[in-house]
């Protein structure tokens, strides 16, 4: 027995064309969403992550060396930048601020002084340390001795760590790297740590000649119970001319604004491709409602109700607008995969979707997908049902 | 009480701001079980007429009952069930939807019906009643696959497939030779007999008037018995 289903299905197979141009509007429609919502998402949970895992309240850098700092941190770029060991004492004379300690950034360079390649050494102080304390107590349960390093993540996987012990020449010293961090999601997995007891060598040694003994990169600063990241920010800005200092929640926000951007550009092609969508599927769906007129008289005539003349078309239009998001999600991914690497903003990133993120990004395109193509044959389909049946017996 | 009963019912339509009467001031009052025809000139109303007592267009004025109540009061779901379930329509032409095969088309009503039916039932009954016009080996041809008479015997055989009370019938024979015509005029008496539906046929055959009960002629809009 023919049920609506059947129906429904024997009218899509009717003309393969025009449903496989439906069909397709909307499956770009929908790549277009998976690939821009993938992209943004990805930008903002990285830099949500960075700043959630930096372990400190306040991020001070010298004066202008804010964006370097973020490129650092959020985008695994190989940066340094310096100001004087004496801007630490004057921060934690600050009011407010509980502890502080201070990192120095070192560049290696293959062949001229290191045996690794190019990457970040960040030498920290493990007295006062409360940043990679915590992640080296997890793997090595001791102080770092002298002439000892660990790698982060990705660098441990670059220089081909592994598990094993390996001396490494570092800016003319060897240095033993005794293992590597877990994943932290930010620029830190792909520096190589050590303590700050080494840098007298180093420096003495030559093979940095821009960084003097009373210099370090930045200090991280925990603040006291109750006190107001933001407020400290301030003070730190007003009292010491010579540093900048960004509140937690503020790191990434140069990113987040130039995100911003580009978010507008997504949301103006998705909106110009859901409005071209849209009135292609009326446009479709206003020729099919002039074509099948008659047989929708005909229905009408021998008892078909609105509701069975509602429902019949918009199976059809669902088939299509499901069909369409799905064949969407699977480009959208794919396309999110092999061209996001062409972002130089995402290719620096060092965390991926997870299988929820990616499952809310698709759902949501799906919807989007379906409901713009429901609304595009919205019109059409009212029109329809309101057919009177006599106009088909009079056409006759 | 009467089947049907037509109570001064007018139809108008507007052309271009002018108003025209398809049906003017008709009144009918037909029995269960009756077997009637109206005949008439192209465009003095029939069709107008049927569709009226079809519930497929609301009169300018008057009223049309059906089993004592006024159809036009009813909601559309309500006129809906009403063609579905009470009423079998033949039109001018077959009517059949193209994709569906000539067992599908007959089927169909019975999909539009608000009570669940019995499919293999159903299927049954379709056969039955494509055999009864002699197109038991057409069971699943398509509308193109068959010819102009063809069609129009498996849109008679639609008419009947819901068990309806009352056949409405637009020149129901007009595509058919007329040994067909004949056969098929067997078949409505039949059911007429057999079943009790009450007919109303409007044709231009006077010979297909002359075997039915009760014969009117509809002129400019108005009806008049013969």
């Amino acid at each position: 027995m023919p049920t609506l289903f059947s129906f429904a299905f024997k009218n899509i197979k009717r003309k393969p064309l025009r449903t496989g141009i439906l069909a397709f509007a909307i499956a770009l429609l929908v790549s277009a969403l998976v690939f821009s919502l993938s992209f943004v998402q990805r930008v903002n949970g990285s830099i949500k992550k960075s700043s959630e895992r930096l372990g400190a309240d306040l991020l001070i850098v010298p004066t202008n060396a804010r964006g370097a700092a973020e490129e650092i941190l959020l985008e695994n770029r190989i940066k340094t930048f310096y100001m004087k060991r004496s801007i630490l004492d004057r921060v934690r004379a600050l009011p407010g601020v509980d502890k502080a300690t201070e990192q120095v950034y070192l560049v290696t360079v293959a062949g001229l002084c290191c045996s690794v390649p190019e990457s970040m050494v960040i030498a920290f102080n493990q007295d006062t340390d409360f940043i990679i304390q915590p992640w080296l107590k997890e793997k090595i349960q001791r102080r770092l001795g002298k002439g000892e390093a660990v790698a982060g993540s990705e660098s441990a996987y670059n220089i081909r760590l592994g598990l094993v012990e390996m001396d490494s020449m570092l800016f003319g010293n060897v240095f033993r790297l005794i293992g590597s961090l877990e994943k932290t999601g930010t620029g830190f997995d792909t520096a190589v740590f050590m303590g700050m007891e080494n840098l007298p060598a180093i420096i003495a040694g030559g093979k940095l000649k821009n960084l003097q003994p009373d210099d370090i990169s930045v200090i991280l600063v925990k603040v006291k119970p109750g006190v107001d990241p933001a407020a400290v920010a301030a003070l730190v800005e007003d009292n010491i001319i010579e540093a900048d200092a960004m509140a937690r929640k503020d790191i990434g926000k140069n990113i987040i604004s130039a995100l911003k951007d580009i978010s507008r550009i997504f949301t103006m092609t998705i909106a110009l491709t859901a409005v071209m969508s849209f009135f292609l599927v009326w446009a479709i769906f206003t020729a099919i409602a002039n074509e099948r007129s008659k047989e929708v008289g005909i229905m009408r005539a021998i008892g078909a109700k609105e509701s069975h003349i509602l429902t019949l078309f918009f199976i059809e239009v669902l088939v299509i607008g499901i069909a369409g998001s799905l064949i969407g999600i699977a480009a959208g991914m794919g396309m999110s995969a092999a061209l996001s690497k062409g972002f130089t903003i995402v290719k620096q990133l060092s965390t991926e979707l997870s299988m929820s993120e990616q499952a809310v990004i698709a759902a949501i395109s799906f919807l989007g997908g379906t409901v713009i193509c429901a609304l595009g044959a919205l019109a059409p389909i009212q029109r329809l049902k309101k057919m009177e049946p006599l106009l088909v017996i009079k056409a006759e | 009480m009467s089947q049907i009963v037509i109570d001064a019912v007018s139809k108008d339509y507007r052309v271009a701001n002018e108003a025209i009467a398809a049906v003017r001031g008709v009144s009918l009052v037909i029995e269960r079980g009756k077997f009637v025809s109206i005949v008439g000139h192209s465009g003095s109303g029939k069709t107008t007429l049927l569709s009226l007592i079809g519930g497929m267009v609301s009169p300018s004025s008057g009223r049309v009952r059906y089993n004592g109540e006024d159809i036009y009061t009813w909601t559309s779901d309500r006129l809906s069930e009403y063609r579905c379930e009470k009423i079998g329509f033949m039109f001018q032409s077959a009517s059949l939807l193209s994709i569906l095969t000539a067992k599908e088309n007959l089927m169909l009503p019975v999909a539009f019906r608000s009570s669940r039916t019995s499919e293999v039932g159903q299927e049954q009954k379709a056969e039955k009643l494509l055999h009864a016009v002699g197109l038991s080996d057409k069971l699943n041809a398509y509308p193109a696959q068959l010819s102009g008479g063809q069609q129009r015997r498996v849109a008679i055989a639609r008419a009947f497939m819901n068990d309806p009370e009352l056949i409405l019938a637009d020149e129901p024979t007009g595509d058919l030779d007329e040994e067909t015509e004949t056969e098929m005029m067997q078949f409505f008496l039949q059911m007429n007999n057999d079943h009790g539906t009450t007919f109303i046929m409007v044709t231009h055959n006077s010979e297909l008037a002359g075997q039915t009960q009760q014969h009117f002629r509809m002129q400019q809009g108005m009806l008049q018995p013969v």
